[in-house]
């Protein structure tokens, strides 16, 4: 197999469960799902749907209990800490619901954050690369504001400036117009549309609003911890549970 | 990352949280603060005392019978030729010879009870003894047996109050002297005993009393070395008085011989074992100060959680949270020793300049040791207190971030 048409992401099996006392609750159950480079793939299910947990393992934040996780092929379950720690700091980043930014600290600053956990970008390059993923979603005016200063949609666009400056391949965004009203909302949509549109990123957006998720190309639909549904936009497929159209 | 940035971060932590940042540095401040103020203020009266003592009495050597200071034996030990032989020491010099007088002194309707030596004018020398008025004893008034008498300051202020005593004639016993000089007050609570005696010619005194032995005797070394010239007069005495002590065992010799240097060395002594002690209240105020601080990183770290989330979602590592909490510790207990530091001296300055308008000048002393060992016991502390809350922190998951309500 040539390296180009080895998937971002592919899990076999991947599940998921949470121990608390002798009780086992099992949130995935087994799910098999390839991601490709510069897909932009909308996980959607109600609540207790196991949306959130798939996105937290995808996303380096936590370990399944059972299954593979191949990131670019490579074996994850083994890796240590640090490990991690280095994919979360240059492969992967995220944009949440609430924001989750830094108190009492300027656009810059919160943009220029994951660069002190860097391995590799210079210390001397942060602030023109942090100036950069600003402008690049419109808030180069706004760089030396205090975050408290800026609306919920200008919050939001900080996070996703955030979420770029170390120019990932996966961008996690989790409910990212859930705090946010229409308007704002629509904004950071297309922010992130643009980012797609940009090329060279994979972009996977977790949320439970279906005008949200149409802004994907692909939408997976979770249940109970299984893929319900996994449909690709054009090609108007429609695949049943555990099926994996792309592989 | 790099130590600049774990600098940085701990940095805007901190100021970002000014409050907490000065309640948690409480504890050290006062802990160092305490310290630095204790010590400085036990220099300071050490350096004190010392310079009272080496002011008048630089290689001064006192000889006494042992008697003087043992209840049960005799003080009739120490002889005038003893004294015609230790002048002729060349490791000694300005040697004077010391009778008591053991009598009221009068004038008109006052009587007082003071130490009345009988002695030459090489004492004055010796315990440089300023004149105020008239004149100090001399050779003539020695070899002539005069009835002449000088009076320390307070001596004089005792018997004529305000009035000039030079010139009256004063009753020590039933003898009659003629008052010649009054001496300069020496000005030092320390020195108050010296300020009160009246000195009479060494013959004059020996007569009136018809003591043959001498109460004691006051020299001055001519080396650097005290003790050379001490171990020269022990065994000329020892000689003379034909006692064999080769072990220099001071229970066998019938006098004694002190100098001043090692009354400093007492002194120094004295405030070595002060400073300890000082030293190990400090170490406590520092381990409770210690706690305080590892209390409040503790509530810290707990409200910081979701930040520490974000960190470690955006890729920090454990050792990266580690090293942020530990220098955030390590900064605020460094400040606040560098703040307690500052606050101590002050006051100490102020004390000292205080005290130097009632009891003659005390000199500020700040002890660099003791600087450098409350800035590292500070340290120390911050890291040995910052550990557990750093780990603590350290321990977060990067999972902490999703649960972020704002």
């Amino acid at each position: 197999m040539a390296s180009k048409q080895v998937p971002l992401i592919e899990t076999v099996d991947l599940r998921k469960s949470y121990f608390s006392e002798e009780l086992e609750t099992a949130v995935l159950h087994g799910l098999n799902l390839t991601i490709n480079e510069e897909e932009f793939v909308s996980i959607m299910g109600p609540s207790g749907s196991g949306k959130s947990t798939l996105m937290h393992i995808l996303g380096f934040l936590d370990q399944p209990t059972s299954g593979k996780y191949l990131f670019r092929g490579e074996a994850t379950r083994t890796m240590t800490d640090d490990e991690l720690a280095a994919i979360r700091a240059t492969r992967v980043s995220f944009v949440f619901q609430a924001f989750n930014l830094l108190p009492r600290t300027t656009v810059l600053e919160n943009v220029m954050l994951p660069l002190l956990y860097h391995p590799t970008i210079p210390a001397s390059e942060r602030r023109d690369r942090a100036m950069h993923a600003i402008e690049t979603v419109g808030l180069g005016d706004r760089a030396t504001y205090y975050t408290n200063q800026l609306s919920g949609g200008q919050q939001q666009r900080t996070a996703i400036a955030r979420a770029l400056v170390t120019e990932p391949d996966v961008i996690f965004a989790d409910e990212p117009t859930g705090n946010l009203d229409s308007k704002s909302g629509n904004q950071v949509m297309e922010a992130i549309q643009e980012l797609h549109a940009a090329g060279g990123r994979t972009i996977i957006l977790v949320t439970h609003e279906q005008n949200t998720a149409q802004h994907a190309k692909r939408i997976i639909h979770l249940r109970d911890g299984h893929i319900d549904s996994d449909t690709t936009k054009f090609k108007r497929l429609n695949a049943k549970k555990n099926h994996n159209l792309t592989k | 990352m790099l130590y600049s940035d774990i600098y940085q971060t701990a940095k805007s932590a901190i100021l970002a949280h000014r409050m907490r940042s000065l309640l948690t540095m409480l504890g050290i401040i006062i802990g160092v603060g305490s310290t630095v103020l204790m010590v400085s203020v036990g220099r300071s009266f050490e350096r004190y005392i010392l310079d009272q003592v080496e002011s008048f009495s630089s290689h001064l050597i006192e000889v006494y019978p042992t008697g003087f200071e043992k209840f049960g034996r005799s003080t009739d030990s120490l002889t005038f030729s003893d004294y015609e032989a230790v002048k002729k020491l060349s490791t000694v010099e300005s040697v004077a010879p010391v009778i008591f007088v053991t009598e009221k002194v009068v004038y008109g309707t006052e009587e007082v009870s003071p130490y009345v030596f009988g002695t030459t004018k090489e004492f004055f020398n010796n315990y440089s003894l300023k004149v105020e008025d008239g004149r100090i004893l001399n050779d003539a008034d020695v070899s002539g047996a005069r009835s002449v008498a000088v009076l320390a300051a307070q001596a004089a202020e005792d018997l004529f109050g305000d009035k000039n005593p030079v010139g009256e004639r004063i009753r020590v016993g039933e003898r009659f002297y003629t008052v010649v000089g009054v001496m300069q007050s020496l000005g030092s609570a320390l020195l108050q005993d010296l300020d009160t005696p009246v000195y009479v010619p060494f013959t004059t005194a020996r007569a009136q009393t018809g003591q043959k032995f001498l109460s004691y005797m006051s020299m001055k070394s001519t080396i650097d070395d005290d003790a050379l010239a001490m171990a020269d007069i022990t065994s000329l005495l020892r000689q003379r008085h034909s006692i064999e002590n080769p072990d220099n065992d001071y229970d066998k010799d019938d006098f004694r011989a002190r100098s001043a240097a090692q009354a400093t060395e007492i002194v120094g002594t004295v405030g070595l074992g002060l400073t300890a002690f000082i030293g190990l209240i400090a170490g406590i105020s520092l381990v409770v100060g210690g706690i305080g601080i590892m209390n409040i990183m503790l509530v810290s770290v707990s409200e910081r959680t979701r930040e520490i989330g974000l960190r470690k979602a955006v890729g920090a590592t454990r050792q990266d949270i580690l090293r942020q909490f530990l220098m955030e510790a390590v900064s605020l207990t460094l400040l606040g020793g560098i703040i307690g530091i500052i606050g101590g001296a002050s006051i100490g300055a102020l004390l000292a300049a205080i005290a130097s308008k009632f009891i003659g000048h005390v000199p500020f002393v700040l002890s660099i040791p003791a600087l450098i060992a409350a800035v590292s016991m500070a340290l120390g502390t911050g890291l040995v207190f910052g550990l557990y809350p750093a780990r603590k922190a350290a321990e977060k998951s990067p999972m902490e971030a999703i649960r972020w309500e704002g």
